[in-house]
């Protein structure tokens, strides 16, 4: 059997187009609209920061109490802060703000392209000539691309308030104590592999959203559809990114 | 040369035929009409028309450029030369109607910001929509929504409108609205237009020319105007369908 036969053609063809699309676009030919971007990204940054620092603060919590149940036992306590700082930097805070943002920002995006495709709003863009992947594809990857970094950073910070809180109620750590062993323990390397994470996890729910969104049955059904499975396909593709990540890590020894 | 002409166009569904053998031309300032019963292929037509579908054999052409032999860049030069509505208005709603209207400007005019705001507003106070520019398609209702489309479809002043069903689902004077509009764009703009419809007093007030797709035979069977068609059509479907009568024979006639 030829290679070609085992590619999902339609997957491709649109990874195809957005990389088109997004050339031409880093080229100054981009033919979405401003107004429509801001919003995208207004939505995908300031009103996930509510959902984004709750989730964050708790995992935060939850790693440092389960780190606090063992590390007592050996009067280590203090070290808690080493491991929620670099279990929030290099997996949790990538990944729990990735899996927030598959179910608010992917599903949205699935929802809204596909009533579009359902009330033929995708027919006249292209009896338009605008292209559906230039008018709403990209702006929805690109604000994704753009927040997900930030709300990354943004959920390392509220990830290790959640973890002082329990250090300060469990361990009687001082803040001050915290913060020192959450300097020593983070580096670059951990930030730097968190963030890419950030990064491809954003390009993976702006996309998988659109998809499903784009090719969605055009009715009531086909929208709900598209929705469910831009949150699995994205939540099962953060979880194997990951393990891609992890194996990457691990052979550069990072 | 006709502005739009359709060549021994064959329609699929899949495997499965919808129509063949579909021909005929549009000359400028013609409201031509795409007639027949639900399911025979009418709104599928539409869509290879304007580029959403290719068909499984045949041509369209504008001018004389066949639209699906056409490399990409020249599909969207001929693409500015029509306008559309849907049948369900297609709104963006996302957008205001005055940036649903300003669209097709951006797209297909090289008009500066404020020209395409002027220009919109009066395509809008055209279809007495002028005071509600700033709304949203959802604040709206049916007949406006169409409207509203209607004032997209024309904005840019193509040539060449496509109407689909433009008067489902309104009521009597919403539609006959709609019908004078179209009329009134066609003696404003010489544009031609055409529509697919069931609504048999639109289909007479306005149209001067049409087709009629049989979905049994699943070829065209009758050409002309609806009004000529109702009074002396050969073939009894069509005069039936015109007349709101029973055709001789219906599957549901047999039934009931």
């Amino acid at each position: 059997m030829q290679l070609a036969a085992l590619l999902p053609i339609r997957p491709v063809t649109y990874l195809g187009q957005v990389l088109i699309s997004a050339a031409a676009g880093a080229a100054g030919r981009w033919r979405f609209r401003a107004k429509d971007l801001g919003q995208i990204v207004a939505d995908c940054s300031a009103r996930a920061v509510p959902i984004v620092t709750v989730v964050n603060i708790l995992v935060g919590a939850i790693l440092a109490f389960v780190g606090a149940v063992q590390l007592i036992k050996f009067g280590a306590g203090i070290y808690v802060a080493d491991g929620v700082a670099i279990a929030v930097s290099r997996e949790m805070a990538a990944i729990i703000t990735a899996v927030v943002m598959a179910g608010r920002t992917g599903a949205a995006f699935a929802a809204e392209i596909a009533t579009m495709q359902a009330n033929e709003e995708v027919d006249a863009l292209e009896v338009l000539g605008i292209d559906p992947v230039d008018f709403l594809v990209l702006p929805r990857v690109l604000a994704l691309l753009l927040m997900m970094p930030l709300l990354f950073i943004y959920a390392c910070v509220t990830g290790l308030f959640g973890g002082m809180m329990v250090a300060a109620g469990m361990l009687n750590v001082s803040a001050v104590a915290y913060v020192d062993r959450v300097g020593d323990a983070l580096s670059w390397a951990h930030l730097g592999l968190g963030l890419s994470k950030s990064i491809v996890f954003g390009a993976l729910i702006g996309l998988v959203g659109c998809y499903c969104g784009l090719y969605a049955k055009r009715n009531a059904a086909g929208v709900g559809v598209a929705t469910t499975s831009a949150v699995v396909v994205s939540i099962v593709g953060i979880i194997v990114l990951d393990a891609v990540f992890a194996v990457c890590a691990n052979a550069l020894d990072i | 040369m006709p502005l739009l002409s359709v060549d021994q166009l064959e329609m699929r569904f899949g495997e499965r035929l919808i129509q063949t053998g579909v021909s005929f031309q549009v000359e400028k300032g013609t409201i031509f009409a795409i007639m027949g019963g639900s399911g025979c292929g009418k709104s599928t037509l539409l869509k290879h028309m304007v580029g959403l579908l290719p068909p499984a054999a045949g041509s369209v052409s504008y001018n004389g450029v066949d639209y699906w032999q056409c490399a990409q860049a020249q599909q969207a030069q001929l693409r500015a030369g029509f306008g559309m509505l849907f049948q369900s208005a297609a709104l963006w709603s996302s957008m205001t109607l005055l940036e649903n209207v300003c669209l097709p400007l951006e797209q297909h005019t090289t008009l500066d910001e404020a020209q395409r705001d002027r220009r919109a507003r009066e395509a809008l106070e055209w279809v007495a929509l002028d005071e509600f520019a700033d709304y949203f398609p959802s604040d709206l209702s049916g007949g406006m929504k169409k409207r509203a489309g209607l004032a997209r479809a024309i904005a840019a002043q193509p040539p060449l409108l496509f109407l689909d069903e433009p008067s489902a689902g309104l009521d009597p004077i919403s539609s006959k609205r709609l019908d004078d509009l179209v009329l009134e764009i066609r003696e404003r703009t010489g544009a031609a237009v055409v529509f697919v419809s069931h609504e048999l007093p639109s289909l007479f007030s306005i149209a001067d020319d049409g087709i009629f797709l049989d979905a049994d035979s699943k070829h065209p069977i009758a050409h002309g105007s609806p009004r000529a068609l109702r009074d002396s059509a050969d073939h009894p479907t069509v005069r039936a369908f015109l007349r709101r009568e029973e055709p001789p024979q219906s599957r549901l006639a047999n039934t009931l």
